[in-house]
């Protein structure tokens, strides 16, 4: 169990919880989201000030402020860079990320490659509802070709981001996908995310309720949805984990995509070595002025 | 003999150029000389035109100088590329390599007689006793030694020590190729003089570049984390770390874009950190808005422009002084934003630990305005104590105060205490949005009122800071020079030559650009009729910030140009001395035709 697991004391989902009212929309999937997140939290029993909890800007975003944890309610797509800096600077650290599906893969999708490949252990929550809410529902990488929103009022052209088969391209080593329409089984991937040693990505099916589509409902995700390990799937497979994720869009799978039998190191545990190694919080950091010695 | 003395190298990327006169640089501050070398190069990744101007002196220095005491072209082609990088006068003596088969009398320098021209086998003196074209530079260093008196022993030492890993006939050949220069500069003395007087005193100093020092001053400031991109020409701020930070527990992270570079290292900060990163103007203009977060949110950092000529990419591998608007108004919302600048590498230094010390006490974001000179040239300095420093800390709440924490506490001072994640009892929210004193957001216009004034407020004692300013000359002179970063250096040295020639200015260079301390320029302005703001760039930044903020009398005016036309001390006397005639002619009375 790596470090940002121990388990401390007993804690209870109401501890994670703040007084601050969400802003949300009365039914808004985010709700069961962050429900979610106090189970899983409790369940891994870090005390609220271990834990570290960034997000960007969007509906999705205010999330951290709705948890006692140190929240972080940075800039529009620049929570995973905040984030692993936030790891590094303290790997003792539980660190969580969020946003929606326009901050991670709109404005924000440079960073997602370039956080999977460093593999920093965090884990980023996407809240995916297809459409930006909080500016008052325009198109969103994650929005059907042909939606017709505010800012497409005749049809999008462009076809959707696929945020499953993105992070599973880039090597990402923990991928799952639940919804709060089972959130039993949100709650779990959430946990199972947190517990990976490495960066794990969590997308959600979370449903705008003001500009949403009838289909996207928890009520419609309930009938379709189909849990992974029901189909027999070895999260252990990832060319098997990208197949299913192809169907992003067509079927709504919950549970663990991909999981890495095998972790690779992560940034911080190589930082780690390397200062070690180097015999850091030995050295008197005046002597860095040495180099400009002249050598006779 | 000579105290002072310019020397001037061109040549194509290959020749060894900049590192020949970082060897002569070396060389003489062993011999206890002190001496700033500028480097300046085409766009080229590999080849392409390559200089240096090197100023040695028997005393402290501030620049590289004016017009060339000896001007050397392994090709005239390169040279020429350099223009006014590397002028030639009536008083330089200029060496070029004899296989150019250009004639003394032919050379293609329009305007100017030099006091000598001498064509020198350079190459064939590389070829035979070095055994390479590649040994032109160590021919060249001998020419030097020879001629100048300057650095024998420590430079065939430097020979030896450079090369020790390419083996016993390398080393051999070089020194032969030094001791033909050598040889060479002996047989052929110059007509005019330029050997160097004994330096004040003989002692080795440091040998320092803006970059790399700005770098080891973060570490001895407590810098733990540093996020960036590449960029000419602050790259070599993150090489620097990328090799030292670890050994004393830090991070360098090399991240994806400018933008991910300060969120990291806003992160960091979040974590309790003192965190760094540094770029030049584009990268600035990224990261903009991360900057903003910073400042609502009251997190401390240090983000270093080692400014290059604008705008967009502009002239990646010149110097110029053009971002100050950018650094002081590039903020969206009212916000003050501290702006620091070096006006030398050595400076570099307390520049460094300031603005660390500046980002901790008053939570903030704090900008350091380098520039590609101050970054990149070498320069002697004195030996730096590292263990001597005054280091500050951000203020973290008391136990007392955690049992009932409040983030964003309206203290009296505007400062509030600062928790971090791990610090029991000083959860929080911290955020872009406007937020309430325990950080949750509102839309409230009274408590954005509130807390606009608090974050404004806070900067108050450091307004009025007057350490942060250098002077010179006469209390009551009527001639102002104001100048700042590189060019300052320049500006120093005009003062004290105008000085030295009778003429009465006083100079005022701010270390501290930002916040405007008003009444340090009103109290300067007092006595003055005329002057002159000094600075690289094309608009006269400084002059019409100031202008902003204070009543600048009429009579003052700027000697702004852009980067890559150097200012030079002579240039900036030549004015004051117009100035005062000017002004004289003002105070005498014009004659009555009544």
């Amino acid at each position: 169990m790596s470090l940002a697991t121990r388990r401390v004391e007993e804690y209870t989902a109401k501890d994670y919880k703040s007084e601050l009212k969400p802003i949300w929309c009365p039914g808004c999937g985010d709700f069961g989201v962050v429900q979610a997140i106090y189970r899983a939290l409790a369940a891994i029993g870090r005390p609220p000030h271990e834990i570290a909890f960034i997000s960007g800007i969007g509906c999705s975003s205010r999330i951290p402020g709705y948890t006692t944890a140190y929240g972080f309610n940075t800039v529009h797509g620049r929570a995973l860079p905040i984030a692993q800096g936030i790891k590094l600077a303290n790997p003792d650290l539980l660190v969580l990320g969020a946003g929606g599906d326009g901050d991670g893969f709109s404005i924000g999708g440079g960073h997602v490659a370039h956080a999977i490949r460093r593999n920093i252990d965090m884990t980023y929550i996407v809240m995916d509802n297809q459409i930006y809410g909080l500016t008052k529902g325009q198109l969103s990488p994650t929005s059907a070709r042909g939606r017709r929103t505010a800012s497409s009022a005749l049809g999008a052209m462009e076809a959707p981001v696929n945020p499953l088969l993105y992070v599973l391209g880039y090597g990402c080593e923990f991928v799952a996908q639940g919804t709060p329409a089972d959130m039993n089984g949100l709650a779990q991937v959430i946990e199972e995310g947190i517990r990976y040693p490495g960066f794990a990505f969590i997308n959600v099916q979370s449903p705008c309720v003001t500009y949403g589509l009838e289909d996207q409902m928890l009520k419609a995700q309930k009938a379709v949805m189909q849990k992974l390990e029901t189909l027999g799937h070895d999260p252990a497979d990832r060319l098997a984990a990208m197949a299913l994720a192809q169907e992003y869009g067509t079927k709504l799978y919950t549970g663990v995509f991909y999981r890495n039998p095998h972790p690779e190191p992560t940034f911080e545990g190589l930082a780690r070595a390397r200062h070690e190694e180097l015999g850091a919080g030995t050295h008197p950091r005046a002597e860095v002025l040495n180099v400009f010695k002249l050598r006779k | 003999m000579n105290s002072d003395l310019v020397i001037g190298m061109a040549g194509s990327g290959g020749d060894g150029i900049v590192s020949a006169g970082e060897s002569l640089l070396t060389a003489a501050a062993l011999d206890g000389y002190h001496g700033v070398m500028s480097k300046s190069f085409g766009p080229q990744i590999r080849g392409g035109e390559s200089s240096f101007r090197l100023r040695v002196s028997t005393s402290k220095v501030l620049n590289s100088g004016g017009t060339l005491d000896i001007a050397v072209a392994l090709n005239w082609d390169d040279f020429l590329k350099f223009g006014g990088e590397l002028p030639v006068g009536g008083n330089t003596i200029v060496v070029y390599d004899s296989n150019t088969k250009v004639a003394p009398n032919q050379i293609p320098l329009v305007g100017v007689t030099p006091a000598e021209v001498l064509a020198v086998p350079i190459e064939q003196m590389a070829r035979e006793e070095g055994g390479t074209d590649r040994a032109k530079n160590t021919v060249v260093l001998g020419l030097m030694s020879g001629w100048l008196g300057i650095g024998r022993e420590q430079m065939i030492a430097g020979i030896r020590r450079r090369l020790a890993k390419k083996g016993d006939a390398v080393v051999d050949n070089a020194v032969k190729a030094f001791h033909a220069g050598l040889a060479y500069a002996e047989a052929h003395p110059l007509g005019t003089g330029r050997r160097m007087a004994r330096p004040d005193r003989a002692e080795a100093k440091f040998v320092v570049d803006g970059n790399d020092l700005c770098g080891a001053a973060a570490i001895v400031a407590g810098c733990d984390f540093f996020g960036g991109y590449p960029i000419t020409p602050s790259s070599e701020i993150m090489h620097f770390l990328g090799r030292e930070i670890w050994k004393y527990g830090g991070t360098m992270l090399q991240c994806e874009d400018e933008i991910a570079g300060i969120g990291a290292v806003v992160g960091a900060s979040f974590a309790g950190k003192k965190a760094m990163t540094a770029t030049s103007g584009p990268g600035m203009s990224l990261k903009s808005e991360i900057l903003g977060l910073a400042t609502i949110a009251e997190l401390p950092l240090v983000c270093v422009n080692v400014q290059r000529g604008g705008p967009s990419t502009g002239i990646p591998t010149k110097a110029e002084q053009s971002d100050l608007f950018q650094a002081v108004f590039s903020a969206h919302g009212d916000v003050i934003r501290p702006v620091l600048a070096p006006v030398s590498a050595e400076d570099m230094y307390a520049m460094t630990i300031e603005a660390f010390n500046v980002a901790e006490y008053y939570q903030t974001p704090v900008i350091i305005l380098s520039d590609g000179d101050i970054g990149q040239r070498k320069e002697t300095a004195e030996p730096i104590d590292g263990t001597k420093v005054e280091l500050v800390s951000r203020r973290t709440p008391t136990e007392k105060e955690l049992e009932h924490y409040v983030r964003f506490r309206v203290t009296e001072s505007g400062i509030s205490p600062i928790s971090h994640p791990g610090m029991k009892g000083g959860n929080y929210l911290a955020s872009g949005i406007e937020h309430n004193e325990s950080g949750a957001p509102t839309a409230n216009g009274e408590m954005h009122a509130k807390m606009n004034e608090k974050r404004l407020r806070k900067f108050a004692p450091l307004k009025r800071r007057r350490d942060l300013f250098v002077t010179e000359g006469g209390h009551d002179a009527p001639i102002a020079v104001i100048s700042w970063g590189s060019v300052a250096g320049v500006a120093i040295e005009a003062t004290q030559i105008a000085l030295r020639q009778g003429l009465k200015v006083k100079l005022l260079v701010p270390r501290l650009l930002y916040p405007i301390n008003e009444e340090v320029y009103q109290d300067f302005f007092l006595s003055v009729k005329r002057g002159l703001i000094v600075e690289q760039n094309h608009q006269g930044q400084l002059y019409r910030l100031l202008r902003m903020f204070v009543d600048v009398p009429r009579g003052v005016e700027t000697l702004a140009k852009s980067g890559s036309n150097p200012i030079t001390p002579l240039e900036v006397v030549e004015r004051l001395r117009q100035l005062t005639w000017a002004m004289q002619r003002e105070k005498t009375p014009e004659p009555s035709h009544g």
